[in-house]
């Protein structure tokens, strides 16, 4: 059954159309067949009056047939009366010869036999009319006649008395015509209700999904786009609207989603990078107030190089050439981005200055895996670690302290370690430095302004990751300080 | 599936099934409809009840019409169905009117199987009950005998038992008389004899009539009253000319002398007499002794207008008459002669046969 709900909408509507025209169709035929049958009925009601009046001509006929041929007694008129009598005598053995309970029947017996009688005496009368026996043609030709006045008789009342009975059968056809007429009306006005009910159910129930498909699409230009749709039960053209509608709303909530992702995203970025530029800017202001117009210093310092050559004054020459270098990196690296040879490079030439100022009290080892030199880092982070350590760690040691420097891949990390021998701090302090907590005291001399939390701060943004930096250290046995880079080869 | 598109599933499906039974339904009931038309159309007569009859007669009586008569061929009719034939009283249908002579032409000539004829007698008559005969058709005579013919039974009433009752209630009218008479001494001096008028038909061949008068004369004259009492005329009653009787009987009452008791031989005599009496005033005055006890007749006998008439019991005679030709055919004889019961009704007993009559016609 639900595969006609399933056909299309067009092929529905028109097989309902056929549907209720083929009820009025039947119901038609039906109707013009009790009509037809009727008019039948009403056109063999006095069929039996015509019966009886062929009858009673047909006597005539004989009769004057046989008078005839007692007048002139032609061969014709003998001829004429055989044929007469031929067909009355079909006529009548057609009657009923039954006794019933209607009189009809009896009377129709009675004319029948009298017809014999009749018929047996013209018989006799054409006899003795043609042995010219006179007498005897007579007395037949009374008798006949005789018979023929009652049969005439007898077929008149029969008739009056159908005439009667046909009359009020005819009378209950009329009514029954009547009746007929008021049925028929009646059936077409149901007709007609039920095809109105059955078109209405059936453009109902095609019209509902399409309606409660109109209100979803409403609610969704609303701006809700969770709103359920109207179940698809029947498989048929609104079936497939509202199934495309479903999947076009499905599709759009996605796009909406991913386009919010996305977005997120984007925020998040831009986010990062502000901090990161504002963390650089810091870091650079900061070193710009310690070294004021490192140009200038960095000139004047390549100014005092060449003075030292000339006067052939080889140590003074390496030294202010590597301090000149040591301020040129700072002027030079103003981008966000270094190598890590270059960051070691500076730690280089900051012991090598060191080691002049305080006339080479500092051991410094390096040991690096050359092929993690191209890795890339933020600039200024391992100076600022190796000034700390010489600072606050092997400053008081005289020409016992040491400075080491690890470069070597852990994982997937490359990992630079800075370790010295000085008198290392507490695991609070160090958690404190980690925590970015420390207070370093102002103006403390000799530092070019760049606090670890700056360090730290700079390398978790670059890293993506909170654990950058790790501190092994405890009272009076040194202090190691670990930077994880995540492996970014320049390339 | 989910529950919910069942339901909407089974919806569906319900009101597709509601439409297609509507529809159904709809056709059927116009189908039913017609053919119930129909079938009330064709009904032409109640078909249903025909019943078809192996033998036929038909009664001939000289007036179908009367009450009397008609009561007689119910009688012979419901005899005639119980062995399977039907009897027609003839002329009854025919438009024309027909003589009893007629109509027995009509009966040989229509080769009926019997014929039950109530005719006055006459030698036309004897000869068409022979011609009858001659083409073997049995004939019954019915109340009036045609004793010299070829006929093979006669159904009637014991005429002369008729007359002595007659006599008897005579007899009784005038012992009323007397009771008054003694009575009113006054009326005592002037007595005058009772006059008896005896309505007698113009046939004068009616052998049941004469045997009536004989019988009453009988009863009268073997009372041992005197003589000087009543006296007995016939009025004759001209029967042959349509309403001749009425006229007749008006006649009487014309007259000087008006009888004092007035005897009425058949049904139509009986209601002319007692109309005649009413018109003319002469309730009380005019004793009339009538014939047949048709509702009418009853009536009047419960007013008083008529002081008795004879009962015979028609349907018994109309039974008589079948009965003989039946056994004509079953045995090849039958009795000469079925006689009737006959009752007298008076005042005393009228109420009786006044509720049977009732009753009968509610049958």
């Amino acid at each position: 059954m639900t595969k006609f709900y399933n056909l299309p909408l067009q092929i529905k509507i028109i097989s309902i159309y056929i549907f209720a025209n083929l009820l009025i169709l039947i119901v038609n035929i039906f109707l013009i067949m009790g009509i037809n049958r009727m008019t039948l009925d009403m056109g063999m009601v006095y069929q039996d009056n015509r019966h009886l009046n062929e009858l009673s001509n047909s006597l005539m006929d004989v009769q004057q047939c046989m008078t005839n041929y007692l007048n002139v007694k032609t061969s014709d008129s003998l001829e004429e009366y055989y044929k007469k009598a031929q067909k009355f005598e079909e006529l009548y053995e057609d009657l009923n010869d039954e006794v019933t309970d209607i009189s009809f029947h009896r009377m129709e017996r009675n004319i029948k036999n009298m017809s014999r009688t009749y018929m047996d005496e013209v018989t006799q009368t054409i006899e003795a009319k043609r042995g010219r026996n006179v007498e005897k043609y007579r007395t037949h030709y009374e008798n006949a006649t005789q018979i023929y006045d009652y049969i005439f008789s007898y077929i008149r009342s029969l008739n009056i008395e159908q005439f009667a009975s046909n009359s009020r059968h005819y009378n209950r056809l009329s009514k029954s015509f009547g009746v007929f007429e008021t049925v028929s009306v009646s059936a077409m006005c149901l007709l007609m209700v039920i095809n109105i009910f059955i078109i209405t159910n059936f453009v109902r129930m095609i019209i509902k999904p399409l309606r409660m498909l109109a209100d979803s699409a409403n609610e969704v230009a609303d701006g809700n786009f969770d709103v359920k749709l109207p179940e698809v039960v029947i498989h048929d053209d609104i079936g497939i609207v509202i199934s495309a509608f479903d999947k076009m709303l499905f599709s759009i909530r996605q796009y909406i989603d991913k386009l919010k992702e996305s977005m997120e995203k984007e925020r998040y970025m831009q986010e990062k990078e502000l901090m990161m530029e504002t963390h650089l800017k810091d870091a650079q202001l900061k070193y710009l107030q310690a070294q004021i117009n490192p140009h200038f210093l960095f000139n004047t310092l390549n100014a005092g190089a060449q003075l030292a050559m000339m006067e052939e004054a080889d140590r003074t020459y390496e030294y202010v050439q590597t301090v000149a270098d040591f301020f040129r990196y700072n002027v030079r690296k103003q981008e966000s981005l270094v190598t890590l040879g270059e960051e070691i490079e500076l730690v280089d030439n900051y012991i090598k200055i060191l080691n002049v100022r305080f006339s080479g009290d500092i051991h410094y080892e390096k040991k690096v895996d050359d092929s993690l030199l191209q890795t890339q880092m933020p600039s200024m982070i391992l100076q600022p670690i190796v000034e700390n350590a010489v600072n606050h760690g092997i400053r008081e040691m005289g020409d016992k302290g040491k400075i080491t420097l690890f470069v070597y891949e852990d994982e997937s990390d490359v990992c630079v370690s800075v370790k010295d021998n000085g008198k290392g701090m507490s695991p609070e302090d160090a958690e404190m430095i980690l925590n970015g907590k420390w207070k370093c005291k102002e103006n403390q001399y000799d530092n070019n302004g760049i606090g670890m939390d700056n360090v730290i701060s700079r390398l978790q943004l670059f890293a993506e990751k909170k654990d950058v930096i790790d501190i092994i250290s405890s009272k009076g046995n040194g202090c190691e300080i670990i930077v994880r880079l995540p492996f970014i080869s320049q390339k | 599936m989910s529950s919910s598109k069942k339901n909407l599933n089974n919806k569906i499906g319900r009101r597709l099934l509601l439409t297609i039974l509507l529809s159904f339904i709809l056709v059927v009931a116009i189908f039913i409809a017609m053919t119930l038309l129909r079938f009330n159309m064709t009904r032409k007569e109640n078909l249903s009840e025909v019943g078809s009859y192996d033998k036929y007669y038909v009664m001939i009586t000289d007036n179908y019409k009367s009450d009397f008569w008609q009561s007689v061929y119910k009688g012979a009719l419901e005899e005639a169905k119980k062995n399977n034939t039907y009897i027609d009283l003839l002329g009854e249908k025919l438009s024309g009117n027909y003589s009893s002579e007629d109509l027995m032409k009509i009966a040989i000539a229509s080769k009926v199987d019997g014929i039950v004829i109530s005719s006055t007698e006459s030698s036309h008559m004897a000869k068409l009950i022979d011609e009858a005969s001659k083409n073997d058709i049995p004939v019954v005579t019915l109340y009036i005998d045609h004793a010299d013919t070829s006929r093979i039974s006669f159904a009637g009433v014991g005429s002369f038992n008729i007359g002595r009752e007659y006599g008897r209630q005579v007899l009784n009218i005038i012992k009323e008389k007397r009771k008054e008479d003694f009575m009113e001494a006054s009326k005592m001096k002037n007595r005058k004899t009772m006059q008896i008028a005896v309505l007698v038909n113009s046939d004068s061949k009616d052998t049941g009539q004469n045997l009536i008068i004989s019988g009453l004369q009988e009863t009268i004259m073997g009372d041992k009253t005197s003589d000087s009492e009543f006296s007995v005329s016939l009025v004759t009653v001209e029967n042959t000319n349509a309403f001749s009787a009425e006229e007749s009987i008006r006649d009487i009452f014309l007259k000087k002398e008006i009888p004092d008791i007035l005897i009425c031989l058949n049904e139509l005599n009986t209601i002319c007499a007692y109309q005649a009496v009413v018109d003319h005033n002469k309730v009380g005055e005019v004793n009339i002794l009538g014939y047949h006890d048709s509702d009418m007749i009853l009536k009047a006998i419960d007013r008083g207008v008529i002081y008795a008439t004879i009962s015979i019991d028609t349907r018994q005679l109309g039974e008589y008459c079948v009965t003989a030709l039946s056994d004509y055919y079953e045995i090849g004889n039958t009795n000469q002669y079925y006689s009737a019961d006959v009752t007298l009704i008076n005042k005393d007993n009228v109420k009786n046969y006044m509720k049977k009559g009732e009753d009968n016609q509610n049958d």
